[in-house]
């Protein structure tokens, strides 16, 4: 497959008939803007060609595209030459390829076509980070996914798995959909969504006199028009939400391939993402509040060198699941940690009517499974004293702004908005500090926190690539620190929040032997130097490297905290550890 | 709890982050008291305060390096590189030597003239970076290059 390949030529006809989105509001603009003295004859001629053009416009920038755009694959590099004006020739080594993601829009789809974006986990935004083919052939994007990914054989699309799926859609689980903040928002954002493309065809709704009768009839019988104007709002949120819900979740299917997840989902487009399994780091539950309250999770990956979400994705990327029961949210979160975790595990039957196979489960042995260890009390505390500090400034501050300015009357009360506020901002912060919570299991890390989000996330404690361990000032007087392991994956860190002091330290130390270890000290606090390093700490291992060295490149000035360390103000290692006496190489 | 890394910053960094602080701080304090002098009828309360800013301002300038070169301390052993800053929030960050990517050495034109230069060790993660603040600039080129050596020693791409 050395040879330069074309795009395909039904992109064509993809792009004429994608052109009916720009004709049609022209076609419509044009109805209303023509002068009315024109013939009828002169105006449809008119109409007519502009249509034309439009479409001939279109096709001839397609047609350019497509003949100044080239792909190939060689043994070691992906290369893409695209550009109509500006020439770009793009190359990706193979092994750079992180995720190849197919999607199909139902124009597309009919065509038999479907658009490659293929992610090199580069560091840069947008489209710089993504090599797009737009389109291949079903059947080309198919194959070159396989080769890319390093799939033995070719799959047909239409070939049934080998596999068990991890999770498959439920439609029952439709009925967890609307417990977004969209619903509430419902038809107000609609029809803000709305406005500007009616606006466009020339129906003002303001202008045509509906809002102010509306506003009018609101405001003469405010009993009845209230309730029922919230009523349709929420009732258009709630079938926005599960319209939303079934087009981008129908069909959804997530699997096991050799070598990586892949996930497919979609009613009219389809999209199917196909994620390495070398570059997962990890699972994350993620529950937000009203999904929580309505006891339903989502899955997403925690994954090195995904891309970012697009403008036009309502999700991210490395989300795996819809909104799902939280049971099966954790059965298949361990599915994909394969391997037991404490905490986001079930302690509930499947729900009735559930289609997700039960346990026999090849992936992850059962056995009992720890729940998560609490947090300390004066986590509660902290919570608590910032949530009733923050009122009480808020409030002063209100106060303090209406005393100085004596603004008009409703804004006289101002200052009491975060008084009222307070249960609920008590209770959020009790219930975040009831979610903190943190857990060895046998291969991953597991933490929680949040309140409005809740994250429990599992992270592979292979894929830990260092500590952040902070202690603020208040955090110090409550004896709480915040353990973050560093990682490749995801938001880069994942932090163990508000844990005790040597719980969490000790924590870090079992997590990845021998590295935090070495560092653990008897010395109490602001004591700088005492520590030697002590073997028995909870991290197993303290590494014999610690023995006092002697390679110092120079002795600086004497050491005043620290006894007996003044020659070793450099703290070098003697000796490079694998190549023996190593000067780096040429 | 985690003991303090064993070395200190180079005594010079004390100078250093003086100058450095006093750039800052020298052009705000003496700009409030030509914005007392200038564009006021200089009440005497306000030229207290004023004063009082710019004093407190230049005192900070020249206290705070000390308590900084106090706090900040690191290690480099064979596993790892280990570090402690921070003031009112106390930070200890370690990276394994064999996770870390890329070991640049930075000389900004202060700490060339006294010859020290930082060092920053970062791994894969984006908020993972460590920098050691404040070396002798021949102690850090040997630092960088043994680190170097180290992690090339180590296959994969430390993800």
């Amino acid at each position: 497959m050395t040879a330069w390949r074309p795009l395909h030529r039904r992109s064509l006809a993809a792009s004429a008939a994608m052109s009916t989105a720009i004709v049609v509001p022209v076609v419509a603009v044009l109805i209303r803007t023509l002068p009315h003295d024109w013939t009828v004859p002169a105006r449809a001629g008119m109409i007519a060609g502009a249509a034309a053009l439009i479409v001939a416009g279109v096709l001839v920038f397609d047609l350019l595209r497509l003949r100044t755009t080239a792909w190939r694959l060689t043994g070691e590099r992906l290369e893409l030459r695209s550009g109509i004006a500006f020439r770009e020739h793009r190359s990706v080594p193979r092994d750079r390829i992180r995720s190849v993601d197919l999607t199909a829009d139902p124009v597309r789809r009919v065509l038999g076509l479907t658009v490659v974006k293929i992610g090199t986990g580069e560091h840069a935004s947008g489209e710089r980070a993504m090599l797009t083919l737009d389109p291949l052939s079903r059947r080309d994007a198919e194959e070159l996914r396989g080769v890319l990914l390093g799939e033995a054989g070719q799959e047909g699309r239409d070939v049934p798995p080998r596999d068990v799926p991890l999770a498959e859609l439920d439609w029952s689980w439709l009925r967890l959909a609307p417990l977004t903040v969209w619903t509430v928002a419902g038809g107000a954002l609609i029809a803000g969504l709305a406005y500007k493309p009616l606006d466009a065809l020339g129906v003002d709704l303001f202008e045509s006199g509906a809002a102010a009768e509306l506003w009018r009839w609101v405001t003469t019988r405010p009993w009845p028009a209230i309730p029922l104007l919230l009523a349709v709002n929420v009732l258009v949120g709630l079938v926005g939400a599960v319209a939303v819900f079934a087009t981008a979740w129908g069909r959804y299917r997530l699997e096991r391939e050799p070598g990586g997840l892949r996930l497919s989902r979609g009613l009219l487009t389809t999209r199917s993402l196909t994620l390495e399994e070398r570059r997962l780091r990890g699972v994350e539950l993620v529950e937000p509040l009203l999904l929580r309250l309505g006891g339903g999770a989502r899955v997403k990956a925690v994954a090195a060198g995904l891309r970012k979400k697009e403008e036009n994705e309502a999700d991210d990327v490395a989300m795996l699941t819809p909104p799902m029961p939280r049971a099966a949210a954790g059965r298949v979160a361990e599915r994909i940690a394969g391997a037991p975790l404490p905490g986001p595990h079930h302690r509930t039957p499947p729900a009735p009517g559930s289609r997700t196979p039960p346990i026999p489960d090849p992936h992850v042995r059962s056995h009992a499974r720890p729940d998560l260890r609490p947090h300390p009390r004066a986590a509660r505390t902290r919570r608590l004293r910032a949530t009733v500090m923050s009122t009480a400034f808020l409030s002063a501050a209100a106060a303090a702004a209406t005393w100085s300015w004596s603004p008009p009357s409703p804004w006289n009360w101002a200052w009491t908005v975060p008084l009222l506020a307070l249960p609920v901002t008590t209770w959020l912060a009790v219930d975040a500090a009831r979610g903190l919570g943190h857990a060895l299991g046998e291969r991953h890390l597991v933490t929680r926190a949040g309140s409005v989000v809740r994250r429990t996330v599992a992270l592979d404690r292979g894929g830990i690539v260092g500590w952040t361990v902070s202690e603020s000032y208040f955090q110090r007087r409550l004896g709480l620190i915040t353990v973050s392991a560093t990682t490749a994956a995801g938001d880069g860190h994942y932090d163990v929040l508000d844990v005790g002091a040597q719980e969490g330290l000790g924590l870090a130390a079992r997590a990845v032997p021998g590295l935090l270890g070495p560092f653990l000290g008897i010395p109490g606090p602001g004591d700088p130097g005492a520590g030697e390093p002590r073997a028995g700490e909870p991290g197993e291992g303290a590494s014999p490297s610690e023995a006092p060295r002697a390679g110092a490149v120079r002795s600086g000035t004497p050491e005043t905290g620290a006894p007996g360390s003044g020659a070793r103000l450099t703290g070098l290692p003697d000796r490079p550890r694998t190549p023996p006496a190593g000067r780096p190489g040429p | 709890m985690l003991r303090p890394p064993r070395n200190r910053v180079d005594r010079r960094a004390v100078r250093v982050w003086t100058i450095e602080l006093l750039f800052l701080t020298v052009p705000v304090a003496a700009g409030a008291v030509a914005a007392y002098w200038i564009f006021t009828s200089h009440p005497v309360w306000l030229g207290v305060l004023t004063g009082g800013f710019a004093v407190l301002i230049l005192g900070l300038a020249l206290a705070a390096p000390h308590a900084y070169r106090r706090l900040n301390r690191w290690e480099v052993t064979d596993e790892a590189v280990y570090t402690r800053t921070g003031w009112f929030t106390h930070v200890w960050r370690v990276a394994p030597m064999s996770r870390i990517q890329t070991v640049d050495t930075e000389r900004g034109p202060v700490k060339r003239l006294f010859g020290l230069a930082d060092v920053t060790v970062t791994t894969a993660s984006s908020a993972g970076a460590i920098k050691i603040e404040a070396l002798d600039h021949e102690l850090a080129a040997e630092l960088a290059e043994r680190l170097t050596a180290m992690t090339q020693a180590t296959p994969g791409d430390a993800t």
